[in-house]
């Protein structure tokens, strides 16, 4: 703290943090639930969103409109932020936008796969990861899978690909391929953060945090399923339960005692109230996955005012901006679908 | 034999050459004065000014509060100048 730390840093946070008070209020949602999509689309084209919708206004319309709005919208926030970031936190920013490089080339191969036309792939990417816009076009020009594969030879998630391709073609499904790359993911990004860099401790911080939500969210989900069989396989390792802990957490049937473990195994004073809070008050799974979400952001929130020049108020803007295109999403795409706005809270991260 | 020594060099010294000497001791302690509280406010400068900037980047109407703000450490330099007049001056 204090004279150590560089003007970049304490620049960039700023920003961050201005950047996090421009976005959606709670009570803007509310107002949102009870208006159509056009009413929705006039909203989010007075606000940080004017941009995109005025550009896309002309060749989308509806819900397509705002769906490819956010998603530009999101793509340019990450870009931008990916080239203002200084030193190691622009390299913890691009290493944690992986993700998204992941999102895109599955969703590039299981179009392909299913022969969807070239245009109506390109509308869902969002190339907010290292793979910008000109790198998926040039993937999507590709027409066969594993010529695809074979461009992205120098990407990190390539031997993974190279590894898990085969078999997802032989199964026809992507999902095996899709949990070992994130796996891959979480394991580079705690190799990067434990290689004694600026700031690393930090960053492994928010990452086992957001291990053990993904991990939780993953066993209530397997409990609202009743899947049993490869549970150990959707399991990330890097946080605070060990795999047979998972394993373990999976097989118990009762509720309370379910809880009960998972206290146990994790200590987060957050998490500890809504596990007593979904104990008495039963909720479904939407609900229960949402408030895991808030529980994440609101423990991302302490710790950045806790390091408030570090990756973290870069990394609590990059999730709260993620859910607020999330939300404005699930509320077009609800009232689209004409779902009752009590059901479509249930989504909301708010 | 020290003691000695020290007596013959006042001796040497006139009054003029002590004079001289004490001015410039006021002279090296003014300059201190305001050479370290210019370095302090700097430092102090530094953080206060790349948040400002940070904010005006996201936001125009922050120009006139951050201004306000990264100046408010420039107090520390004016009583290093402050203290540096006096000693010259007093």
């Amino acid at each position: 703290m204090g004279v150590n730390i560089s003007a970049p840093y304490i620049y960039v946070c700023t920003r961050m943090r201005m950047r996090k008070s421009k976005l959606l209020p709670k009570e803007e949602y509310q107002r949102m639930l009870n208006m159509s999509v056009s009413e929705i689309t006039r909203i989010i084209g007075e606000t940080e969103y004017k941009q995109e919708i005025d550009e896309l206004g002309t060749t989308f319309r509806g819900i397509d409109l705002i769906e490819v709005a956010l998603s530009w919208n999101l793509a340019k926030e990450y870009q931008k932020i990916q080239a203002i970031t200084p030193g190691t936190l622009k390299q913890f920013t691009q290493v944690y936008l992986r993700t998204w490089d992941i999102q895109n080339v599955l969703t590039i191969l299981r179009g392909k796969m299913q022969g969807v036309k070239t245009g109506k792939i390109k509308e869902i990417l969002i190339p907010a990861g290292s793979l910008d816009k000109v790198a998926l076009d040039r993937l999507l020009s590709e027409e066969s899978p594993d010529r695809i594969i074979e461009m992205l030879k120098d990407n990190r998630m390539f031997p993974v690909l190279a590894r898990e391709y085969p078999l997802a073609k032989e199964a026809g499904s992507f999902s095996r391929m899709e949990n070992e790359l994130y796996k891959h993911l979480y394991a580079t990004i705690i190799n990067d953060a434990k290689t004694g860099v600026k700031g690393g401790a930090s960053f492994l911080a928010y990452i086992q945090l957001e291990i053990d939500i993904k991990n939780v969210k993953t066993l209530f989900r397997l409990k609202a399923d009743k899947v049993d069989e490869e549970a150990r396989e959707m399991f990330i390792p890097g946080g605070s339960l060990s795999l047979n802990d998972f394993a373990s957490l999976n097989a118990i049937k009762d509720l309370g005692e379910f809880i009960d473990m998972i206290r146990a195994n994790i200590s987060n004073d957050t998490l500890h109230v809504l596990l007593d809070e979904v104990r008495t008050k039963k909720g479904g799974v939407q609900y229960i996955e949402a408030r895991l979400t808030r529980v994440q952001l609101e423990q991302m929130e302490k710790m950045s005012k806790r390091n408030p020049f570090s990756i973290h108020p870069i990394l609590v803007y990059l999730e709260r901006k993620k859910y607020e295109v999330f939300n404005l999403r699930a509320l077009a795409r609800g009232k689209e679908s004409k779902l009752p706005s009590e059901k479509i809270v249930d989504y909301l991260v708010m | 034999m020290a003691a000695e020594a020290v007596i013959a060099a006042v001796d040497v010294m006139s009054i003029e050459q002590i004079t001289a000497s004490q001015v410039g001791m006021k002279a090296i302690g003014a300059g201190l004065a305001v050479g370290l509280t210019g370095i302090g406010t700097g430092v102090a400068e530094m953080g206060i000014g790349a948040a400002a900037v940070g904010a005006i980047a996201e936001n125009k109407d922050f120009f006139g509060l951050g201004l306000l703000f990264t100046v408010i450490p420039e107090t520390i330099v004016i009583f290093g100048l402050v203290v540096g007049l006096l000693l010259l001056f007093l």
